[in-house]
């Protein structure tokens, strides 16, 4: 077309507005739970007049959450921070970098897919200095750090991604008023939760409710369900040769943890609406039955991030709590947890795409998070004492206490298994298939991979 | 504001560009091959040389169009499909290897061919009863534009829509969706349809049904209208009842717009996919190709030699259509 | 050809003016077909009239009972919280808390518990004896009472279960919750900003196209013409990324952004062009013959033929696809999120909406009500446009 040029001219005055910094949620300086050093310090940095591009996923409060933070960075250097959001993110970065416009900073909610795109070449390594750093000051700093190594297109192996922003999965919400007017008390082990199961459903009521239905994603809930089971019947070493398929999906180990599963999901009178209203259910619907009037169950098993569907106006601790999914006693596996979190890295190396990921390695950054909602964060510097509420601060306890931790195993697997195959094999189980037809087809689709 | 003003003027300059662009095309042609004030032998070839080159000039900027955001991309994934992954090394035909052996794909090809026999058959059959029908009644617009209204609704809408329909809820709980609903108040047990493998398929079909029966039922409709009258009034005096006209009469002389719809319909739904997505997303067995190709393709880190190949086979699929179209515009061609 | 640019009102159906046919009307056929065309109508419309009802209603009524069930009162079981223990009374030896389980003026309390375990356990009038002594009792209007010989603890109220008989509810808060949050009148500036050019450019484009194809002679028309067809097909998810790659070449080599609207006019103009050729070529090919021919003996060359006799004639078919462009631009969610930002300057309404989608998740409310509003504008243009519609779709084939 022939206006092109003109109207290119016309459009880029158009096409740009600039977000300015937000107020500080937390004044600099007033309140003493907060490393403000780490603030002023991060003041030296002079980044006026540049932008910075982050993409992530979240979303509505998630986003306003984490432009809190961002907030912060952007007031101390001056730079300015576009954060763009995505519920497809995994589809939006792909197309982003794939078409040559990637944002500086990307924040992976699944190392499996930095991985992929690190194989190709689209990410940048971190500082050498910052895998030492996270060792010394991550809780079990090395974990964090194999997670987010990865090899890069020529199959050397380099740090790519930094970890900010923790959940816990281990999880089981219960209503601890209705605990007390049926008389149940919190299982200390997985013994302990099976016979709680069993004597809910022999007092005519519904122990459990699962909803494992995500729109296009539907089928993850049960993944978790899955994962944490593996930690609790097999050594860490067994869950780690399973996310890396050097043990087959079809694996009898694999079966047995799979079944196990089944135990609390296939049992009709164990689940809310019967075995055929796990698939169909929403995840985000599902916990609602805990607060319904006779409550249609007794325990949600979720991650952390669950509270936030609650009924309007639950506060956590009173009208709902959790408990630490337990493990077995018979086992001595100690006290597994798993936990899932995003992976930060730099898609496009810029200057502040550098700062920025020393900013996050300031006790601040870590802080205004965990003094608000739904962040947990293994960093030791981070003062415990920020916690927003008592329920984190369990949460973080929980984090700090476990013997081992593991991260989310689908989001460790390829893309097609973790966020595909094994997404569609746990709908399948739920909706009546074996576990060994179910492993069966996990791993023909793993084999098409390799 | 200013940002929609600044539109409107961008606009009014691009539609005038397109417009300055035939206008000024063809004073360019006249120009050179000017037909007045010109001998009449020399005037007899400009304009026989003015016509040779005219419809091109009309038919630059779609092909350009065309050319840059259709032919380029498929000539890309063609390419694409041959390599691997990241697009990066050569693999020959190993994409299509593994895609027909993969039972993921079995399944989709088994599933659309299921979509195209039931969606473009159902609608135009539909569309065609509706339109004859609603022809028949006083009221038969209100009717028509009802029966269209689901074409204005995105397919995210209609999703949403058709959850309230299919929505299960676990039993002993009041069921909130009215398949359900229904059914239980005949007495039956509630299901969760959409996981009912094979049936699912159809509960799926008949949303894109419901979409797709008002435009079959507009177009058809009007090509109804469209028969002269001496042809029906002469099987009346034969003594041929309503539904033998319908058949006999009627269908035969509005079989080529019958066809066009189909055609339309048919490739709307080889493109089917946000109704795919947004219900299932493939899950329970109802894996489409073009839901397929997304998913490898942008899934998981994304694997474009597997979702290009896919890709090639969905356009390979529409070539039947095709042919079926440059026949029609032949025979149509001769007739002029 | 000549009822094709007649106005389409019921009053001119071809068989009123048909006396041959008037014996059809008053067949038993006449009645049946009054009837199929209703339960045909009720069928199509219920989906949607489903939906719109259910935007209208109350939040908590709508997760839990079927929208049909909506215009008469529902029985619910609902749990309430007593005011705090720090708004408790003396009286008479015993400490006493009181308060009204709802706002509601006509509610209606049914039944009353105060365990989980049996939340309907009481008549309304009884009185409920608890743990400790401790008494509980609400009234059918709703007025509760808690008494204790003990002073109340905790900083939380306890836990009230009762059963309800709750009128319906209807409202306007659901769509109140959904443009009250921030964005969305942005939001619908840049869905017209992305629309309306989307639509205008591609039409002018095509319509000489169908022109050129249907009534020049040039070598490679059929040949042409099968490829629109072929293109029709073509999955827009596979030229996404050949597309942006290009995009952002062309946006670095000038120093412009590469997510722009005009890139986004032209990405629309390129998709939409094979549907708008190949329903425009069906409607101008089979214009009548005479006409054209008519004008070509008159010396008139195709230029003038298209701009003084086709251009007129096909105005139905112009806005017939107008129309389908317009939907199908304004619906469209894929092309906007990878050819515009989601700056606030950009961001257009299906992706608000879907944004709002994702972080409200199984909120029923919220999913029905911003359904509607994104529906509200295809719905004003499909209603007001749809005379032309019924015209101009009548694509030529026709004869």
């Amino acid at each position: 077309m022939k206006t092109s040029a003109l109207t290119i001219t016309l459009l880029a005055s158009i096409g740009t507005g600039s977000v300015t910094a937000s107020d500080l949620l937390f004044e600099p300086g007033k309140d003493s739970r907060f490393n403000w050093d780490s603030y002023s310090e991060l003041k030296k940095v002079d980044l006026k007049g540049q932008t910075l591009t982050i993409a992530g996923p979240w979303l509505g409060a998630d986003k306003e959450l984490a432009e809190s933070v961002l907030a912060y960075f952007e007031a101390a250097t001056g730079v300015d921070i576009q954060y763009a959001g995505s519920d497809s993110f995994e589809q939006q970065i792909v197309i982003d970098v794939q078409a040559g416009s990637p944002p500086d900073i990307a924040i992976f909610p699944q190392p499996g897919l930095a991985a992929d795109l690190a194989a190709k070449g689209f990410l940048s390594p971190l500082d050498e200095q910052l895998g030492k750093w996270v060792e010394e000051n991550y809780a079990a700093g090395s974990s964090w750090v194999d997670l987010g190594t990865f090899p890069d297109q020529q199959g050397q192996e380099q740090l790519f991604g930094f970890f900010y922003k923790i959940d816990l999965k281990s999880l089981v919400w219960f209503v601890p008023e209705n605990f007390e007017d049926a008389g149940y008390e919190v299982p200390e082990s997985m013994e302990e939760l099976k016979t709680l199961t069993q004597q809910i459903v022999d007092d005519g009521e519904t122990p459990w409710c699962i909803g494992v239905g995500s729109g296009g994603a539907t089928g993850w809930p049960a993944t978790d369900w899955v994962e944490d089971i593996m930690l609790r019947l097999f050594e860490p070493t067994v869950y780690d040769q399973w996310t890396t398929n050097a043990i087959p999906f079809n694996d009898d180990k694999v079966i047995e943890a799979i079944e196990d599963f089944g135990w609390f999901v296939k049992n009709d009178g164990f689940v809310d609406g019967g075995a055929r209203a796990v698939a169909a259910t929403d995840f985000r619907d599902s916990p609602k039955g805990l607060f319904s009037s006779p409550p249609r169950c007794y325990m949600h098993r979720q991650a952390s991030f669950i509270s936030s569907f609650f009924p309007e106006g639950s506060e956590l601790g009173v009208d709902a709590d959790f408990f630490y999914f337990p493990a077995y006693a018979s086992k001595d596996l100690g006290k597994p947890v798993m936990g899932a979190g995003t992976l930060w890295s730099i898609t496009n190396d810029t200057p502040a795409a550098r700062e920025f990921i020393k900013f996050l390695q300031t006790p601040i950054a870590h802080e205004v998070w965990m003094a608000q909602s739904g962040f947990l964060t293994p960093f030791k510097s981070a003062n415990v004492e920020a916690y927003g509420n008592d329920t984190l601060k369990k949460q973080g306890q929980i984090l700090l206490d476990a013997s081992t931790f593991r991260f989310d195993g689908s989001d460790l697997m390829p893309g097609k298994i973790g966020a595909g195959a094994f997404w569609t094999g746990m709908v399948d189980y739920t909706g009546g298939k074996s576990a060994k037809e179910v492993g069966d087809f996990i791993q023909s689709t793993w084999d098409t991979l390799k | 504001m200013t940002h929609l003003l600044s539109s409107l003027v961008i606009m009014l300059l691009g539609v005038a560009a397109c417009g300055f662009y035939f206008v000024f095309s063809n004073w360019l042609l006249l120009r050179i091959f000017p037909v007045r004030r010109v001998s009449l032998q020399q005037q007899a070839v400009n304009i026989q040389r003015a016509a040779l080159i005219r419809p091109w000039l009309f038919l630059a900027p779609a092909l350009g169009f065309l050319g840059l955001y259709l032919v380029y991309p498929v000539v890309e994934s063609v390419r694409l499909s041959l390599f691997d992954r990241g697009g990066d090394a050569f693999v020959g035909v190993a994409n299509y290897r593994w895609l027909f052996a993969s039972e993921e794909f079995q399944e989709s090809l088994l599933n659309n061919l299921l979509w195209l026999l039931v969606v473009p058959a159902c609608s135009t059959f539909l569309g065609l009863v509706i339109a004859a029908m609603t022809d028949k009644v006083r009221w038969g617009n209100i009717a028509k534009s009802l029966v269209f209204m689901p074409m204005a609704i995105s397919f995210i809408g209609a999703s949403i829509i058709w959850k309230f329909i299919y929505e299960y809820r676990g039993e002993g709980s009041e069921q909130i969706g009215l398949l359900n609903a229904v059914v239980e108040y005949l007495g039956g047990t509630a299901q969760p349809w959409i996981t009912l493998h094979f049936w699912n398929n159809l509960f799926l079909m008949v949303i894109l049904v419901w979409i797709q029966t008002g435009f079959a039922m507009v177009i058809l409709s009007a090509a109804l209208r469209g028969i002269p009258e001496e042809t029906v009034e002469a099987a009346v005096l034969d003594g041929a009842n309503g539904v033998q006209i319908f058949f006999k009469i009627m269908i035969p002389q509005i079989w080529s717009t019958i066809a066009v719809v189909w055609t339309t319909i048919t490739i709307t739904v080889l493109k089917v996919f946000d109704i795919v997505l947004a219900m299932t997303n493939g899950q329970w067995k109802t894996q489409v190709l073009a839901n397929m190709m997304y998913d490898w393709m942008f899934r998981g880190g994304g694997d474009f030699g597997r979702g290009a190949a896919i890709a090639v086979i969905i356009m390979v699929a529409v070539i039947p259509v095709m042919i079926w179209n440059i026949r029609q515009a032949n025979a149509q061609m001769e007739g002029r | 050809m000549v009822t094709v640019t007649k106005p389409l009102s019921s009053t001119d159906s071809p068989y009123q003016s048909r006396g041959l046919l008037s014996t059809l009307r008053r067949s038993p056929l006449t009645l049946l077909t009054h009837l199929s065309v209703i339960v045909i109508v009720v069928m199509w419309t219920l989906p949607t009239a489903g939906l719109l009802i259910s935007s209208l209603r109350d939040k908590e009524q709508l997760a839990v009972s079927g929208w049909w069930t909506s215009l008469s009162p529902s029985t619910q079981r609902l749990m309430v919280r007593s005011v705090p223990p720090d708004a408790q009374l003396e009286e008479g030896g015993r400490y006493v808390l009181r308060g009204k389980v709802s706002d509601d003026q006509a509610l209606q309390v049914l039944a009353f518990g105060w365990s989980s375990r049996e939340p309907a356990a009481y008549a309304v009038g009884d009185v409920a004896q608890m743990r400790k002594g401790q008494t509980l009792s609400i009234s059918s209007n709703g007025e509760y009472e808690l008494s204790s010989p003990e002073p109340f603890s905790g900083a939380r109220g306890k836990r009230l279960f009762y059963t309800a008989k709750i009128p319906p509810r209807f409202g306007l808060d659901n769509y109140r919750e959904v443009l009250t949050t921030g964005g969305i009148g942005q939001s619908f500036i840049n869905s017209l900003t992305v629309t309306i050019p989307a639509t205008v450019i591609p039409i002018l484009i095509a319509a000489f196209a169908a022109y050129a194809l249907s009534w020049m002679a040039m070598p490679g028309r059929g040949l042409l013409i099968a490829l629109i067809v072929g293109l029709l097909v073509v999955p827009l998810q596979m030229s996404l990324i050949p597309l942006l790659r290009m995009y952002n070449q062309i946006g670095s080599t000038f120093g412009v952004d590469a997510k722009s609207y005009l890139g986004i006019w032209l990405a629309h103009t390129g998709f939409g062009l094979p549907l708008a050729i190949y329903l425009l070529r069906n409607y101008i090919a089979n214009l009548p013959k005479e006409i054209i021919e008519s004008a070509r003996v008159d010396g008139a060359n195709d230029f003038e033929i298209f701009t003084r006799i086709i251009l007129p004639l096909s105005f139905p078919a112009l806005a017939s696809f107008a129309i389908f462009q317009f939907l199908w631009v304004w619906n469209d969610l894929l092309v906007a999120t990878v050819f515009l930002g989601t700056g606030e300057q950009q961001m257009v309404l299906t992706a608000r909406l879907r944004e709002m989608l994702g972080s409200y998740g199984g909120n029923w409310e919220v999913l029905t009500a911003s359904a509607f509003v994104s529906m509200a504008v295809p719905l004003l243009v499909f209603f007001s446009l749809q005379r032309y519609l019924v015209r101009g779709l009548l694509s030529g084939s026709v004869k």
